[in-house]
């Protein structure tokens, strides 16, 4: 996450703004790191998918702990506490699916795979609906967080 | 002054860090001009510094008692508990002992009140309680009180002092950020205004939601303001930032904010601002 000089609070505010208003579905996916609001900047979704060895966090576990506990080394038990994998955001709600990621020989592939008939199978569920249920659907979503 | 002095040899060493936030007893210190004053002189003075006019942190009740009409202040009734997410071992128990010691329930406080007899919805952050920072309860009031500003058709004003979003509550908290920026998009629809006031300190997840997004956007003189704190951003860029970054003075000269008002200026001026944009509204 790049930290400009002239500061990015505003521009996260303004990007979830927007996100909140399109009229249009919005499929977020988190396939790495995603922490702070560098990634909810564009984690508006109707739908947030993760993959099943991503991390979706309030912070990284290094600052976590440097602000609650005053102590950075002290990552490791923030991480466990900080229910950050895909299954312990699938079990609060915060996010809809998570995709596997199968290893092995062609992992990418089957990978890529199974973004992909998820992807496709999203859109086609929200196709179905209209511009104010979009909307509507996406409020609700957050506003009962 | 003599008082000082006293002061002075009477304390202990290790007690000699005052804190400023909640002065003890009859007399509170400046931080900046290490003045003692008496509270009394600086309550009558809005928590300003009468020697060199350095702004203290606001109490949610001393907040209210300086914007809104006397005895026109009616809080909200929602009586919401956070559920504790991350099932921190502490965390309960710290919110307790806070609430006794400051006597306020959460980090803001939202109602309906009048400004120089303008109806508005007012929410005030304070920083007094864990740093002001934005867990459920604080995101839930602050969108509960959006929504009544639409149901009621009248202004919004927020009153940011807070670090950020809340750490206990993890991602729940910084999901809050996506609730109440939501939730202005639908006030913004309804062609209500917002006025986002910026007090010290407003940082993280508040900047980076609902206190950037006011159509007017003050702040109090000196107010430090930004979204990381400026040692982090120099450790990451690498890079030593100009002189006043974050304060409320840069940030005016760079647009990010539209007015800085003093405190004393504050009810007059939000009054004002609330009567012009009534004119258009049929």
């Amino acid at each position: 996450m790049a930290q400009k000089k002239e500061d990015n609070g505003e521009a996260i505010a303004k990007s979830m703004f927007e996100m909140a208003k399109l009229e249009v579905p919005i499929i977020a996916i988190v396939i790495g790191e995603g922490s702070s609001g560098g990634a909810l900047a564009l984690g508006v979704g109707n739908k947030v998918l993760m993959l099943e060895n991503a991390i979706y966090s309030i912070l990284s576990p290094e600052g976590y702990s440097s602000i609650l506990w005053k102590d950075s080394s002290r990552y490791k038990e923030a991480a466990e506490k900080m229910k950050l994998t895909a299954k312990d955001l699938y079990d609060l709600k915060i996010i809809d699916k998570i995709i596997k990621e199968p290893t092995g020989d062609e992992g990418l592939k089957k990978i890529a795979n199974n973004l992909k008939k998820e992807i496709k199978s999203s859109i086609s569920e929200m196709n179905m609906k209209d511009k104010r249920q979009i909307v509507e659907e996406r409020y609700n979503k957050f506003r009962n967080m | 002054m003599i008082v000082d002095k006293i002061k002075k040899r009477n304390l202990p060493e290790k007690n000699k860090k005052i804190k400023i936030d909640i002065p003890v007893g009859k007399w509170a210190k400046c931080e900046k001009c290490k003045e003692i004053i008496y509270k009394e002189t600086l309550r009558e003075n809005l928590s300003v510094c009468p020697n060199c006019g350095h702004y203290f942190r606001m109490h949610i009740n001393k907040r209210l008692e300086s914007i809104i009409d006397k005895d026109t202040y009616k809080k909200f009734n929602i009586n919401i508990e956070t559920n504790n997410p991350l099932e921190l071992e502490d965390y309960p128990k710290k919110l307790k002992s806070l609430r006794e010691k400051t006597g306020i329930e959460e980090a803001v406080s939202a109602g309906t009140g009048k400004i120089n007899g303008e109806e508005v919805v007012i929410c005030v952050m304070d920083s007094g309680f864990l740093m002001g920072s934005m867990g459920i309860v604080v995101g839930e009031k602050i969108t509960y009180a959006v929504e009544q500003a639409i149901e009621k058709r009248l202004p919004l004003i927020i009153f940011s002092a807070s670090g950020g979003a809340r750490m206990q509550e993890g991602i729940i908290s910084l999901m809050q950020m996506a609730k109440t920026t939501s939730a202005l998009t639908k006030l913004d629809k309804a062609g209500l205004l917002y006025i986002s006031v910026l007090t010290d300190p407003t940082y993280g997840g508040v900047t980076a939601s609902f206190a950037s997004l006011g159509d007017i956007v003050l702040a109090e003189p000196g107010a430090m303001i930004g979204f990381a704190g400026k040692r982090v951003i120099e450790q990451t860029i690498g890079e030593q930032l100009p002189e006043g970054f974050q304060t409320a003075e840069f940030l005016l000269e760079h647009g990010f904010i539209d007015k800085i008002v003093e405190r004393k200026d504050l009810k007059n001026t939000l009054s004002k601002l609330i009567s012009f944009h009534k004119g258009g509204e049929k």
